[in-house]
């Protein structure tokens, strides 16, 4: 069924271009495209995301302590299992930045800068920022970005070419683009929608719901002019305002579970490697 | 040992208190809880510094020296007058701008992860093999979770 969605798009198009064809043809044509863009199906979100985070990791490697790595792992892994998305081969990495930032990869690769670990304080904190970026994988945020972006940037049958063939050019572009979003950012409405999202996975898995606005509350603290913070404050809403969100939308919730663990400890003893 | 590290690792808070402002009127309490004696009642927009957080609450001390809990969401960091009352970020997106501009070449000179860095990075599938290593499983995170005391509960999303 697709392969022919791509031979209609293949067809549609130019024959438009050489016979004028009616303007019925043409809007099928065009809805065939839509339709074409619209249905990155699982597999293909997988194999895309793991493109992306092999960039990523161009970019900044890992921390080379296998202790904080499995740790990590092992708190996003109980967060992600507590989600409609538990089947995904989630896995977590932190990465060696002194930045503070994270970033939530297609498919279920998770990020969390070695920076922003180690201003944490506890297990607690470093659940709500796991789950805030969680959400962003479960909402296919960067996902309908890319797809979004791939509309203008890739015709409709080059993204069908992007998805199939791994050393296409096409998916190179696609990749490039997918890439460049983590110096973009996101729509806002997408970054409060996973603060909304992260406070509750987090307190599924049993953490003290105040973990990701602690998490806030120290970002607030640091000085907007500091460079380990610039892109993660040009990529986010500002924090002052994600709070009062968080304030007003999740309160009675985040009361309901402030009393559990923060696992204080365990953080001290499993994340020293990022101090 | 143990001890010595977590009091090591406490020092930097205790040395610098963090100031803060008080974002709403509220009323400063002897415990964490709403059902406990207020101890004073802190006008919008009047400093504190910062001692301690708990759950939803964290602990201050007022200017005239007066120590309680305020709810953790009626603060917001920084001094009265680093950004005006009732600021939703205006002037930390101020901030980052004109940090946008000239900050992340002229500061510290930190690299690492800036946007440059990712836009121009290159595939390193070596590294990602090496992810793929640490990966947990469902069952040995549950495990992980348990050995904390780790509860599944049940939350709801909110409403979009």
């Amino acid at each position: 069924m697709k392969s022919l969605l791509v031979v209609l798009v293949f067809v549609a198009v130019p024959a438009y271009a050489q016979f004028n064809f009616s303007i019925d043809r043409v809007l099928e044509s065009v809805k065939n495209v839509a339709k074409a863009t619209k249905d990155i199906d699982q597999p293909e979100e997988i194999s895309i995301g793991r493109d992306m985070a092999s960039r990523l990791l161009g970019a900044a490697q890992l921390v080379n302590d296998p202790r904080l790595q499995r740790y990590v792992n092992n708190v996003g892994r109980w967060l992600a299992s507590q989600t409609e998305r538990s089947d995904l081969p989630w896995q977590f990495g932190v990465m060696d930045a002194p930045q503070l930032n994270a970033f939530a990869v297609p498919g279920g690769t998770i990020f969390v800068t070695r920076g922003l670990v180690a201003h944490m304080k506890n297990e607690a904190e470093l659940a709500g920022v796991l789950a805030h970026e969680i959400a962003h994988v479960l909402q296919k945020h960067h996902l309908k970005a890319i797809q979004k972006g791939a509309k203008t940037s890739l015709a409709g049958d080059a993204l069908s070419l992007a998805l199939k063939d791994g050393h296409s050019e096409a998916r190179d572009k696609l990749i490039s683009f997918g890439t460049e979003m983590y110096a973009r950012g996101l729509d806002k409405s997408d970054e409060l929608e996973a603060d909304r999202l992260g406070v509750v996975i987090a307190a599924r898995g049993g953490y003290d719901a105040y973990g990701l606005p602690s998490v806030l509350q120290t970002l607030q603290a640091m000085n907007a002019q500091d460079s380990t913070v610039a892109l993660m404050f040009k990529t986010h809403p500002p924090v002052g305002e994600r709070l009062s969100v968080l304030g007003d939308r999740m309160q009675p919730m985040l009361d309901a579970y402030s009393n559990q663990l923060q696992l204080l400890e365990r953080f001290n003893a499993e994340a020293r490697a990022a101090r | 040992m143990k001890k010595l590290f977590a009091i090591l690792l406490l020092l930097p808070l205790l040395a610098a208190a963090e100031p803060a402002t008080v974002i709403r009127a509220t009323e400063l309490k002897k415990a964490p809880a709403t059902d406990v004696a207020t101890v004073a009642e802190l006008a919008e927009n009047s400093g504190v510094d910062v001692l301690e957080r708990k759950g939803g609450w964290t602990r201050v001390k007022t200017s005239a020296g007066a120590e309680g809990w305020v709810k953790m969401l009626s603060l917001r960091y920084g001094s009265p007058g680093a950004a005006k009352q009732g600021d939703t970020g205006l002037s930390q997106l101020f901030n980052v701008a004109k940090t946008g501009t000239s900050g992340t070449q002229v500061t510290t000179g930190v690299r690492g992860l800036d946007a440059e860095m990712i836009t121009n990075a290159q595939p390193n599938p070596a590294e990602l093999k090496k992810m793929d290593g640490f990966a947990a499983t469902k069952e040995t995170s549950s495990s992980f979770a348990q050995r904390a005391k780790l509860k599944a509960t049940s939350v709801e999303y909110p409403a979009p």
